[in-house]
């Protein structure tokens, strides 16, 4: 009995930390998100039922907006090291994602991180905006073509109401 | 030389989510529509992408108060390109410039104080293409030598396919190298693309150093 005991010791012992690595290799956009929690002690504000809604968006999106992750972090107060949150990022994101613009401060109280992921004819785009005391966490797939026919729509409309202004 | 410029096609993405009625959304997407958003990388999501000296980039990086490196690979490029529906005639040839190219490099460094960089910083970035390929069509130096500006194409059988600019003041530094089919009469039609809006300033700068000397 003592054995069994021993051997049911161990294995949880041994179960343990497998877990907590599982959890800390979890990447993409949840992988982000969970790292700056531990890392900063701090807790994101999420949307509920943003799946739910990114998949009704991404049937029906007028914009070819879907896949939409959003996390929000109020009173950031800590300072970050522009270097290390970059590394972070792009290795939760894995090497498909590309960085496209990153502005950081030195003391850290600023920093902005945009990767971009070609998915065919859609485009991934994440972003990271850390300023004041917060950060934004924002994850979106879209489709430029789409968008873009409706943004001339926009433009074409406003240019017509400038006209008749 | 700002990235937050020039967003405009970024705000109807923010439109989008805004209609989802949340705060966190709201707040999220504003950065969208603030400016911060678009361009594109090479393969290695972690390197820089910027064919320089790695120290100096991560020297200046180090000493500046606030960095801003907006890296655009072909991927990214071609991306880009598929916003300009080419029914308009400008932006057909931007789409076609677009196309061509193989990547759009920016950095700008912003410091605190003077002397913050070093010139030899600077010579070792103008050394570096000091090479036969690369041909220096503005060379301006200010009689006190904490400005100058540095404009050199690549030449491949008499045509242009490469642009490096390097205009350093006393507290600022920025560096744009594009690498493919490109002139200066081309850096206004990048600069609509998000990120880019100043490439329109270099231009009329290096445009106005060049009739200068002439």
């Amino acid at each position: 009995m003592r054995r069994f005991v021993f051997v049911l010791v161990c294995f949880v012992a041994m179960l343990v930390p497998v877990a907590v690595l599982a959890s800390g290799g979890e990447g993409g956009f949840n992988g982000v998100v969970r790292t700056l929690e531990v890392k900063y002690h701090v807790h994101a504000t999420r949307i509920p039922f943003l799946g739910l809604i990114s998949l009704v968006m991404g049937k029906n999106a007028e914009y070819g907006v879907s896949n939409l992750h959003v996390a929000e972090f109020d009173d950031f107060h800590e300072a970050m090291d522009g270097e290390e949150l970059n590394s972070m990022v792009a290795q939760k994101l894995g090497p498909e994602w590309e960085r496209v613009i990153r502005e950081t401060s030195r003391f850290g109280e600023e920093q902005s991180l945009i990767f971009m992921h070609p998915e065919g004819r859609r485009m991934g785009l994440f972003v990271l905006d850390a300023g004041g005391q917060e950060l934004d966490v924002v994850q979106v797939s879209v489709d430029a073509e789409h968008l873009s026919d409706k943004i001339n729509e926009y433009q074409h409309h406003s240019h017509h109401n400038d006209e008749g202004d | 030389m700002k990235v937050r410029t020039g967003l405009l096609k970024w705000g109807a993405l923010g439109l989008s989510c805004l209609a989802l009625g949340s705060r966190v959304a709201v707040a999220s997407v504003a950065m969208f529509a603030s400016g911060v958003v678009f361009a594109g990388a090479e393969a290695a999501a972690q390197d820089s992408g910027l064919p320089l000296p790695p120290a100096v980039e991560k020297e200046l990086a180090a000493k500046a108060s606030d960095v801003t490196e907006v890296t655009l690979g072909k991927n990214m490029l071609g991306f880009a390109a598929k916003f300009m529906n080419g029914k308009d005639e400008d932006e057909a040839a931007t789409r076609k410039l677009i196309e061509g190219l193989q990547g759009i490099y920016v950095r700008e460094y912003e410091f605190d104080k003077e002397g913050d960089y070093s010139m030899e910083q600077i010579e070792q970035l103008r050394k570096y293409f000091e090479t036969s390929e690369w041909t220096p069509i503005v060379r301006e130096r200010e009689r006190k030598g904490r400005e100058s500006t540095d404009v050199l194409v690549k030449l491949v059988n008499g045509e242009s396919h490469g642009m490096f600019v390097l205009e350093a003041e006393p507290k600022e530094l920025t560096i744009v190298l594009i690498l493919g089919p490109v002139n200066v009469d081309d850096l206004s039609k990048l600069k609509g693309l998000g990120g880019l809006g100043s490439l329109g300033d270099v231009q009329k700068d290096i445009k106005g150093k060049k009739g200068g000397e002439e």
